[in-house]
């Protein structure tokens, strides 16, 4: 229970301190009494002399003054504290005689907060010095929230004003002066503040005032005006009707704020999120948009429209060849030219598109690009298929001129689809799924050219994407293995090696390489699938050490761009040693082809690798144009006569007269030879005479996964049971002997 | 409470505060020439019941002794004022005369003398408005009603 005279509820001090101030001691005595009654504190005074005196050292919440008193009397002493620094807002009640109005009125002036007839109610007065500590109370809370609010609106650049429809007119605050680049003392007027809009916005910001007023309705506006500084700026006024008893409008109440930098910033960022950084093309996002737009006015007006996809054919290249920056130098310059192939818009606004009226959607016509070296053109409105043609010719034709990036000159073609609203799609996704399948038709037939959609197709389209996106989940869901094929050395009818070669078991499906492999190059899966193959191969390895004592290689095919990465030593070294292995059971082939063409990016990598103890062979060696020169240096353990010579061995000279010309040269540089594809007996024999003892091929075993391997080493070579190991050892020993020497159990 | 100054010889006695005792008693002095119909008639008290029923309020079981510290308080007012009042009256002095009954006014309202109150608002008001005719008549009223109150305070400070 809280006592009657309790403070606390009213959050104001739990016993207030009260200077009261009176000549009378009877007086005096009564009212502090009755004060300390309901819980104040009393000082008592009893001149005015010695109230200021107090006051000099100690601040009560409230004073309490007798009007009349001899010598400095309550008036007197009222204007002397409100002199005194900290006094300014101090409640101070004056005691005055009944009847007395100029006393009253004499309070007032002297500063008094409130006054108080004598009574000998002293209940009434306890109450009255209450509520004069609560409104004081309040008071200084408010002046608080004032300040408060001023400094909000300053750093808001905001301010408040209020307009009178027939007096007063504009009175704006001091920060809402601040906000037009006034001091807080200059007078604003409507007509002052209409005159630094622009006259551009001025009419128009007349009639929408005038209607706002005509209506009373809630005014709500972003201005642009200029400072007589002349700089600008953009207010955004807010405000809202104010009406007196009789339902009329008087006037408004309401805010300006500085919205410049807001709208400057939503600018930005608009533009951001729809324009790319390094073009300045429409983004992926603003071209949906534009080709939303697009699409839907052709259904009202039943026309068409076309999408050109277009898509740099050897960017990645110069990319990679160049480096980044020049990439983007590139692109830059392929951005410019491509701008010039269409009537190229750069901003649409919805006002724009309003203004244009009917022919509106011209304003959508861009190019823009997707992302990467993937461009597009939209093209709002086309006859037939030969304006789109065209515009895609304009493209190719752009392109021809050489690019000079980084110092050099690059040269830079494009395949272009184009899909056609509504034969080609009813839908922007539709639109641009069909182009993306033109222009891989455009990729696969060679490049450099432009194709339109048609049904036929998109089944080659779908499949190829259906299957990257089946690739990519191949390894993660262990669908891919390695079968091996082994190496034999006829001589000794022994295994000598393998080669691991990949497999996808797609579902009930096997997958051979030719299938997937160029996808995964193109698409740069090539990297974890090979990488992938590396560790494979050197768990095979292990397994089979364990089961029957492998010591040889296993040659796992990578292609070049894997030799160019500065993780392949550390990936390899880290699969052998994770199993315990050594570095030699991981051999690598190269293509001729690959070898040649990346030569010199692949050089330093195939030196380290030979430094590890991993070997190198050459495949397919005799197809590509190897200079002899390289040959010599490169640190290269073998070569493998290519497939094609094998099989033409017996039929036609040339090939025997090409594949004896290879050994020789093996031979010369200190290289193992190895044929691959052998396939008869026949073939086996005429290798071996010409000095290459070691082959591959069908002859001996296909392809087999690694448990099979097992079984054929069991069950064929151990029992010496094939036929052409009795042929073998028929055969007179060449000179490869020394190479197939040391006993091993296979 | 400050003892008050002796000066006049009219003034019988000097009283310090919360002394409940006649002055006559202490001073030893004639006690001045005063009607005391009051007294006589019983005490017939002068204060008023409804003003001393408040003051009672704020001491209602009287544990503080508010109401000798105030009925002491204000005799000891009412004498040093009835000094002041003379001295005034012998100067012919109407504003200060006009000061001591507006501060008469008020206390004895609040201790319940009505009579000497209105009297004070009255003798105030004439003076202020330039009404007053004989001043020296106006004291005397004031006086001899001071006189009574007082008389009236002793009894209940005896009582």
């Amino acid at each position: 229970m809280t006592p009657p005279h309790s403070f606390a509820d009213d959050n104001l001090p739990a016993q207030p301190e009260v200077l009261l101030v009176d000549d009378d001691e009877v007086n005096l005595l009564l009212t502090a009494l009755a004060l300390r009654d309901r819980g104040f504190r009393v000082t008592e005074v009893d001149s005015g002399e010695r109230a200021l005196e107090r006051l000099a050292e100690w601040t009560p919440d409230v004073v309490v003054l007798d009007a009349m008193m001899p010598g400095l009397d309550g008036f007197a002493t009222c204007r002397a504290l409100r002199s005194m620094s900290g006094f300014e807002n101090i409640p101070v009640l004056m005691l005055t005689g009944l009847d007395d109005d100029a006393s009253i009125a004499r309070a007032y002036q002297a500063g008094a907060t409130d006054f108080f007839v004598k009574a000998t109610q002293w209940g009434l007065l306890a109450g009255r010095l209450q509520y004069l500590l609560r409104a004081s109370r309040t008071r200084i809370e408010l002046e608080r929230s004032k300040a408060k609010l001023a400094r909000a609106q300053d750093l808001a650049r905001m301010g408040s004003f209020d307009w009178r429809r027939i007096e007063g007119g504009l009175a704006m605050s001091a920060e809402g002066l601040r906000v037009f680049g006034h001091g807080p003392t200059d007078r604003m007027t409507l007509r002052s503040l209409l005159r630094m809009v622009p006259k551009d916005g001025r009419r128009t910001l007349m009639r929408h005032l005038h209607e706002v007023l005509r209506d009373s309705s809630v005014l709500k506006r972003d201005v642009p005006i200029m400072l007589f500084d002349g700089r600008e700026r953009i207010i955004h006024v807010e405000a809202e009707p104010e009406f007196n008893e009789h339902g009329h409008s008087t006037g408004y109440t309401g805010i300006v704020q500085d919205v410049t930098d807001r709208r400057v910033a939503e600018d930005r960022i608009r533009h951001l999120a729809n324009f790319d950084a390094l073009t300045g093309l429409p983004n992926r996002r603003q071209l949906i948009w534009r080709a939303e737009r697009a699409l839907e006015h052709a259904r009202r007006l039943q026309h068409q429209f076309a999408l050109l996809l277009i898509d740099l054919d050897r960017f990645k290249i110069i990319n990679d060849t160049l480096g980044h920056a020049a990439g983007d130098e590139l692109l830059m310059e392929v951005a410019r030219r491509l701008r010039g192939c269409v009537r190229h818009s750069d901003q649409v606004l919805d006002v724009a598109m309003e203004a244009a009226g009917a022919r509106s959607h011209r304003v959508l016509e861009a190019v823009g690009r997707l992302g990467g070296d993937e461009f597009v053109a939209l093209l709002p409105e086309v006859g037939d298929d030969r304006d789109a043609e065209r515009v895609a010719q304009r493209v190719l034709e752009v392109m021809r001129e050489p690019i000079f990036v980084s110092g050099q000159e690059c040269f830079v073609t494009a395949s272009v689809g184009v899909a056609i609203y509504p034969r080609d799609g009813t839908t922007v996704l539709d639109l641009m799924r069909n182009s993306d399948v033109a222009m891989y038709s455009v990729k696969a037939q060679g490049k450099n050219a432009a194709a339109i959609y048609g049904p036929q197709l998109a089944g080659q389209g779908r499949e190829k994407l259906e299957l990257e996106t089946a690739l990519h989940k191949a390894i993660e869901r262990d669908e891919l293995v390695l079968h091996y094929q082994p190496k034999v050395d006829v001589r000794t009818a022994k295994m000598v090696g393998a080669e691991a070669l990949m497999r996808w078991q797609r579902g009930d499906r096997l997958v051979m390489p030719g299938d997937f492999i160029p996808l995964a190059e193109e698409t740069g899966l090539i990297v974890p699938l090979s990488e992938w193959a590396l560790r494979e191969a050197a768990r095979q390895a292990r397994a089979w050490q364990q089961s029957f004592g492998f010591a040889d290689a296993i040659a796992v095919n990578l292609p070049s761009r894997l030799f160019e990465r500065s993780d392949l030593i550390e990936h390899i070294h880290h699969c052998v040693t994770s199993v315990g292995v050594p570095h030699r059971v991981i051999m690598l082939e190269i293509t001729e082809g690959q070898l040649m063409k990346d030569l010199q990016n692949v050089i330093p990598a195939l030196h380290r690798l030979n430094e590890i103890g991993v070997e190198i062979a050459i495949d397919d060696f005799g197809t590509g144009y190897s200079s002899l020169a390289y040959l010599t240096t490169l640190p290269i353990s073998e070569l493998k006569i290519d497939i094609q010579f094998v099989r033409d061995l017996g039929h036609t000279p040339q090939s025997s007269a090409v594949v004896s010309a290879i050994i020789a040269l093996a031979r010369s540089l200190g290289l193992r030879v190895i044929a691959e594809g052998v396939e008869n007996l026949r073939q086996m024999e005429v290798l071996h005479r010409l000095g290459c003892a070691i082959m591959q091929g069908y002859l001996f075993s296909r392809p087999i996964p690694p448990d099979e391997i097992e079984r054929w080493l069991e069950q064929t070579v151990l029992p010496r049971k094939a036929p052409w190991i009795g042929q073998a050892g028929a055969l007179e020993f060449g000179t490869d002997a020394a190479r197939a020497a040391g006993a091993r159990p296979y | 409470m400050k003892p008050l100054a002796q000066s006049k010889g009219e003034i019988p006695s000097a009283q310090h505060e919360g002394t409940a005792v006649n002055a006559t008693s202490i001073s030893g002095r004639p006690e001045p020439a005063m009607p005391a119909p009051a007294m006589d008639a019983g005490a017939p008290c002068r204060l008023d019941e409804q003003a001393l029923a408040r003051l009672r309020e704020l001491d209602p079981d009287g544990r503080h002794g508010v109401m000798s510290r105030v009925l002491s308080t204000f005799e000891a007012s009412l004498l040093r004022l009835l000094v002041q009042l003379t001295e005034a009256g012998e100067r012919a002095d109407g504003a200060a005369v006009a000061a001591l009954a507006h501060t008469m006014k008020s206390s004895s309202a609040s201790v319940g003398a009505l009579a000497l109150s209105e009297l004070c608002t009255s003798a105030e008001r004439s003076l202020r408005a330039g009404t007053a005719q004989d001043l020296p008549a106006l004291v005397r009223g004031l006086s001899a009603e001071v006189q009574q109150v007082l008389a009236a305070v002793r009894a209940m400070l005896r009582a």
